[in-house]
């Protein structure tokens, strides 16, 4: 780190410090999510947390919202302690987190209406982000009556209306499909451009992370998992998320990137491996 | 969204063929046609009773001709004596049901909000909800009188434990990510019930309601039944005690058509506060 950045500690937007998380397993013993994690993200980056399968990827996350304090460590948000929800961050879910009992427009005005705008003001807010995520037709469905596709740019919308500081990803896109999925990327990728937001964002998909971001983070094999490597992606912006898999330069980090995370990968399938062995 | 639907159905009707010859035969009747097989059910099931009693096949002290039932029934409902003890019942089941929905409804959500009296409380609600409800009949009439206070007492101990058991479910099985996810978007605890936990448990907590309708009604005509001065539970037990069986076939019937009504009344609520959720059948 430069020493610039150790002078303004309400320079990151997120900042995990010797964070661990354990649980108590029901056979009395303890289960450490995970270890001792260091995570700096300053305002308008995108930073991508990449890790194999039960490596504590939702975990960081949890801890950076504030759904989940950490065991030992500390988490700040611009230099505050963060005790309760992370007031400056919204959530975008893996799975659905739309209110099944609102309309697509009282759905994307939810944030706002609970923060005491009034109905009126908050609705032409929300009819605005609705045009933005190309759903205008759809203010009244029920979310029920809408696509997946259509269900998370609902999602984005709500965490977006609410103009957070800091966007925490879960794997958003996982369930849908390819296409939809690029499509999606792309729009972020705009939404974010100049937003001055910064986000983590949670993937499996090495591929998403480096098209992305500007920093992808690895993390160990589970359980207990820890941050073991860090990249800077350097791919000028904006990025064609259609044609960038055939840039060299993208291909070059992928090799790189890969070489690292292809050791966790297979450490915790040898681990699962080995379980199934204990089992049978 | 139709479109989607019909897809689906279009391929899982075409991995089973039965399945697909099945459903278009169920669809090729038309709802008059059902309705007029359904009458012609219900004309041979009383034709049928009708002519065994007719024949002396079966007694008619026990089963009483059913034009004579009817009889019965048109002459209380024209003469008027049964609206009296109607309303009674009445009043009785809707004070049952209200105060015990919403006890149930609060206690519900309190313990399903605070994990430390769940627990506390857990074991003496199934001691209670163990009890046969029957049998505090007789205590109830000692403590509350003959009138209808005893009755609403009783019904109350049905509806209750129905719409809270219900209500503790709904709320504590509400999606994990809905509650974090309300709160991310800056939730207060009373906003999270309001937007989410409510909601949630409605679906629950309706389901529960034809039953709990139909118990208020239950124990207000039981508690009748074992001492009153009014109410339809008390014109069957007084055409009983003159062994006037096409009375209690009558009193019965009225309550049955009754209870019909309030089913479907609270069908039409049902409906309309859970329009959001997706159609069952398609």
């Amino acid at each position: 780190m430069m020493p610039a950045a150790q002078a303004d500690p309400k320079k990151y937007a997120v900042e995990l410090t010797g964070c661990t998380k354990q649980f108590p397993t029901p056979g009395g013993e303890t289960y450490f999510a995970v270890r001792d994690i260091n995570l700096k993200v300053e305002p308008g980056r995108f930073v991508s947390i990449v890790g194999p399968t039960g490596s504590g990827k939702s975990t960081i996350l949890n801890m950076a919202a504030g759904l989940l304090s950490p065991s030992v460590g500390e988490v700040k948000s611009f230099g505050e302690a963060v005790s309760g929800v992370n007031r400056r961050a919204s959530y975008m879910f893996q799975q659905d987190p739309l209110l099944p009992w609102k309309t697509v427009i009282d759905n994307v005005s939810l944030g706002l209406t609970m923060a005491g705008v009034s109905k009126a003001e908050a609705h032409s807010e929300a009819r605005r982000w609705i045009e933005k995520v190309g759903l205008k037709n759809f203010a009244d469905r029920y979310p029920h009556q809408l696509s997946g596709g259509m269900r998370k740019r609902t999602a984005v919308a709500q965490a977006w209306i609410v103009n957070p500081d800091i966007l925490l990803m879960d794997e958003p896109f996982s369930a849908l499909d390819v296409q939809t999925r690029q499509i999606m990327e792309n729009e972020l990728l705009q939404l974010w451009q100049e937003s001055g937001k910064a986000v983590v964002f949670i993937t499996h998909d090495l591929d998403e992370a480096i098209a992305l971001s500007d920093e992808v983070v690895i993390l160990g094999a589970g359980p207990g998992s820890t941050v073991v490597g860090s990249y800077e992606i350097d791919i000028p912006r904006p990025r064609d998320l259609l044609d960038i898999r055939d840039d060299p330069q993208f291909v070059a980090l992928h090799r790189e990137i890969w070489g690292r995370l292809k050791i966790e990968v297979s450490k915790t399938y040898e681990t699962a491996m080995a379980e199934e062995g204990e089992v049978a | 969204m139709t479109l989607v639907g019909s897809k689906k159905n279009g391929l899982s009707a075409a991995l089973d063929g039965r399945g697909t010859r099945r459903r278009r035969r169920r669809g090729d009747i038309s709802p008059l046609a059902m309705r007029t097989a359904q009458l012609i059910l219900t004309a041979a099931v009383l034709g049928a009773w009708e002519l065994s009693v007719r024949t002396g096949l079966v007694d008619e002290f026990f089963f009483p001709l059913p034009s004579d039932i009817f009889q019965t029934v048109w002459l209380w409902v024209s003469s008027g004596f049964v609206f009296p003890h109607l309303w009674i019942t009445m009043q009785e089941a809707i004070l049952a049901f209200l105060v015990g929905a919403a006890a149930g409804l609060l206690l519900g959500f309190v313990l399903a909000r605070v994990r430390f009296l769940e627990r506390l409380l857990d074991p003496f609600l199934q001691m209670f909800n163990a009890l046969p409800r029957v049998v505090l009949a007789p205590i109830f009439l000692l403590w509350f009188g003959l009138g209808i206070w005893s009755k609403v007492a009783f019904g109350f101990t049905l509806v209750f434990f129905i719409v809270f058991f219900n209500t503790l479910e709904g709320v504590k099985s509400v999606d994990r990510v809905l509650v974090d996810n309300a709160r991310m978007l800056g939730a207060s605890e009373k906003q999270l019930l309001r937007h989410v936990f409510i909601p949630s448990a409605l679906t629950w907590i309706f389901s529960s309601l034809h039953i709990s309708v139909g118990f208020a009604i239950t124990g207000a005509v039981v508690g009748e039944y074992l001492g009153a001065s009014a109410g339809v539970g008390y014109a069957i037990a007084q055409a009983q005690g003159v062994f006037d069986t096409k009375g209690v076939f009558a009193g019965m019937f009225i309550l049955m058509i009754v209870v019909l009504i309030i089913d479907l009344l609270v069908n039409r609520l049902e409906r309309h506060l859970l329009r959001w959720r997706p159609a069952q059948s398609s």
